[in-house]
């Protein structure tokens, strides 16, 4: 049985912010302007992103609120009544409440009844994991229609005072502040159903692969600054000290950052030998990664085998919209298909890079129209 | 066929691309077990010593010496009507015939002994390897060797973007003692650029691709085990 994505929706919260405004946003920590920023900002090219906190640092979004607006927009362009949602499938890195689940919240803000529930629980890739399994109850048959909602609120682990409470810039490293420059706020959602409704994506197949049993931690939060402490934060007598240990920031190593392009095309190169993946199909790739990562030898190498996407196939909102995490590939989709880029016919590939323990995802869409 | 030089191609044909494909996945399946390998982890979580990067040196020289050994054996193996792949290989061998004094050099300028690293004996991980390469070339037209290369040369570039910093990051040595890892950083185009000529070359026949992926694959298995082994002997 297959099973079609009908409606998006997106909501990126306040005004977008420039880069000469981000610090005015998330402080300076320690009253000074950081020294990283713009070398960080360069390599990742995006210009404008939105934060769900205002200068004062007060949030003016929750999560699960931006969550809701997101699932609204989509619920309000398609007949689907909310109350008839047979699933809801939640995904976030980090909700406003440590627990319940973040999905319980945002049923909560829906009103949606006696819905089964999902939340994820990852980094970006925790959007496809519950795309997935919203897809596969359709295809179970168990459900008509299935609402995917995932959202990111980044801004409040990046504000200035975390960085002080951790010791300040004296205990500041590229990879504690490479993600401050990096992560942004907002949310998207899917309406997955088991038939076709006008204009509509076909969801051919989700797969993804995952690399936690060969590398180590490359984005986390929960270890503290010395790498020599295995402690993680609950195992602190308070938690005040897993702060001030900088087990409360969030982290990237940037050095095995290189190996997440290298898995991205790993498992490209998966799906061509299983024979789900011909790229020369692919009319648009959306990739929440920018494409000066695959620069260079990857991209020389991808060339000669055959097995690249040319430039113009490429979508992204990266630049303008943020990296928005778990978020980024459904609020992509979402532009993608208001803009009208896509035609019936058309086959779409979406990759989420997840760096915390190295997961690959990717997403094959087919644009199909409903029979009337 | 033979006075033509082998140069990157325009394009592969499909069965060049196919292989290819193939021997990026060896690679990266090379790379996945590389990073479980004990003192690659470390050097990975940053708790990477020098006690253990003279371990690392004192267990890669045995196989380095005999490196020079396979490639010539290798270039040897192959007839008049390959003798283009033979110019490589022997361009190869001579570049690289010895890179050892270099990594000897460097083990002497961490504070160890020339005596010690020349008298230390393969571990069983080198063993392994040296004797399948060897074996492998002396078969008449070892084509299949072009799959060590990619791993070989690929951990040549790994060791030179990837790991000579780092070392000198975490262990305090300085440029003195990393020559060797370095030494493979220049002219990557071109040995790309060869690599692609050859994967041309060679790749008439599934049975023939087929050999270069495994020969990848039992190389990259190899090299890690004698990685894995610094362990046991260090």
């Amino acid at each position: 049985m297959s099973v079609y994505l009908t409606s998006t929706g997106a909501f990126l919260p306040g005004p977008p912010i420039s880069n000469t405004e981000i610090e005015d946003v998330l402080g300076l920590v320690e009253g000074k302007p950081s020294r990283l920023k713009a070398r960080i900002l360069k390599s990742n090219g995006i210009q404008t992103r939105h934060y769900a906190i205002d200068r004062a640092h007060r949030t003016t979004h929750s999560n699960a609120a931006m969550a809701v607006a997101a699932a609204k927009k989509c619920l309000d362009d398609s007949p689907v009544p909310a109350k008839s949602i047979g699933m809801l499938s939640c995904a976030t890195t980090q909700g406003d409440m440590v627990v319940p689940g973040f999905g319980s919240m945002v049923q909560a803000g829906l009103a949606i009844p006696a819905v089964e529930l999902l939340t994820t629980h990852g980094i970006c890739t925790s959007s496809v994991m519950a795309i997935k399994a919203a897809a596969n109850s359709l295809r179970l048959g168990e459900h008509h229609s299935a609402l995917v909602v995932v959202s990111e609120l980044a801004s409040r682990l990046l504000k200035s005072t975390r960085y002080e409470a951790a010791g300040g810039l004296a205990a500041m490293d590229f990879n504690s502040e490479f993600l401050r420059w990096m992560l942004s706020d907002g949310a998207g959602a899917w309406l997955l159903e088991s038939a076709p409704r006008g204009q509509c994506l076909r969801i051919d197949w989700i797969r993804s692969f995952s690399h936690a049993d060969a590398f180590p931690v490359c984005m986390g939060i929960g270890a503290p600054t010395d790498t020599n402490d295995s402690r993680t934060w609950q195992d602190y007598p308070t938690y005040a000290q897993a702060e001030a240990a900088g087990a409360l920031l969030i982290r990237q190593d940037v050095r095995l950052l290189e190996q997440m392009v290298k898995l991205g095309v790993d498992g490209a190169l998966r799906l061509i030998e299983d024979g789900v993946l011909a790229v020369k199909e692919i009319e648009h790739f959306l990739c929440h990664y920018s494409s000066h990562h695959f620069r260079g030898k990857i991209a020389d190498l991808l060339e000669m085998a055959g097995a690249s996407i040319p430039q113009d196939k490429w979508f992204t909102n990266l630049y303008t919209r943020g990296n928005t995490g778990a978020a980024s590939i459904l609020i992509m989709l979402d532009e993608f298909l208001r803009d009208g880029r896509a035609a019936a016919g058309d086959r779409i590939l979406c990759m989420v890079p997840e760096s915390g323990r190295f997961n690959t995802a990717y997403l094959h869409l087919t644009v199909v129209e409903a029979r009337e | 066929m033979s006075t033509v030089e082998i140069k990157r191609p325009a394009a592969l044909s499909e069965l060049g691309q196919a292989t290819l494909r193939r021997l990026m996945r060896e690679w990266f399946e090379f790379e996945r077990r590389l990073a479980t390998v004990p003192i690659v982890r470390r050097l990975d979580l940053g708790t990477f010593t020098r006690s253990d990067y003279q371990g690392l040196l004192l267990n890669l020289r045995p196989q380095v010496v005999e490196g020079s050994r396979w490639i010539s054996r290798c270039a040897s193996s192959f007839d008049r009507d390959h003798a283009d792949i033979r110019s490589v290989v022997l361009r190869h061998a001579h570049d690289e015939h010895r890179d050892y004094e270099i990594l000897e050099a460097d083990f002497v300028a961490t504070g160890g002994s020339l005596e010690v690293i020349q008298s230390q004996p393969k571990n069983p991980g080198s063993d392994a390897l040296h004797a399948f390469l060897m074996f492998r070339a002396g078969e008449p037209n070892p084509v299949g060797l072009v799959g060590a290369m990619w791993i070989i040369e690929g951990l040549g570039e790994k060791m030179a973007a990837n790991w000579a910093s780092r070392v000198e990051q975490l262990t305090g040595f300085d440029g003195r003692c990393t020559r060797f890892l370095r030494y493979h950083s220049d002219s990557d185009d071109s040995h790309m650029d060869k690599l692609y000529g050859l994967i041309d070359r060679i790749c008439t026949h599934e049975r023939i691709a087929d050999d270069v992926v495994r020969t990848a694959a039992v190389v990259g298995r190899l090299y890690a085990l004698q990685l894995e082994e610094i362990e046991v002997g260090h």
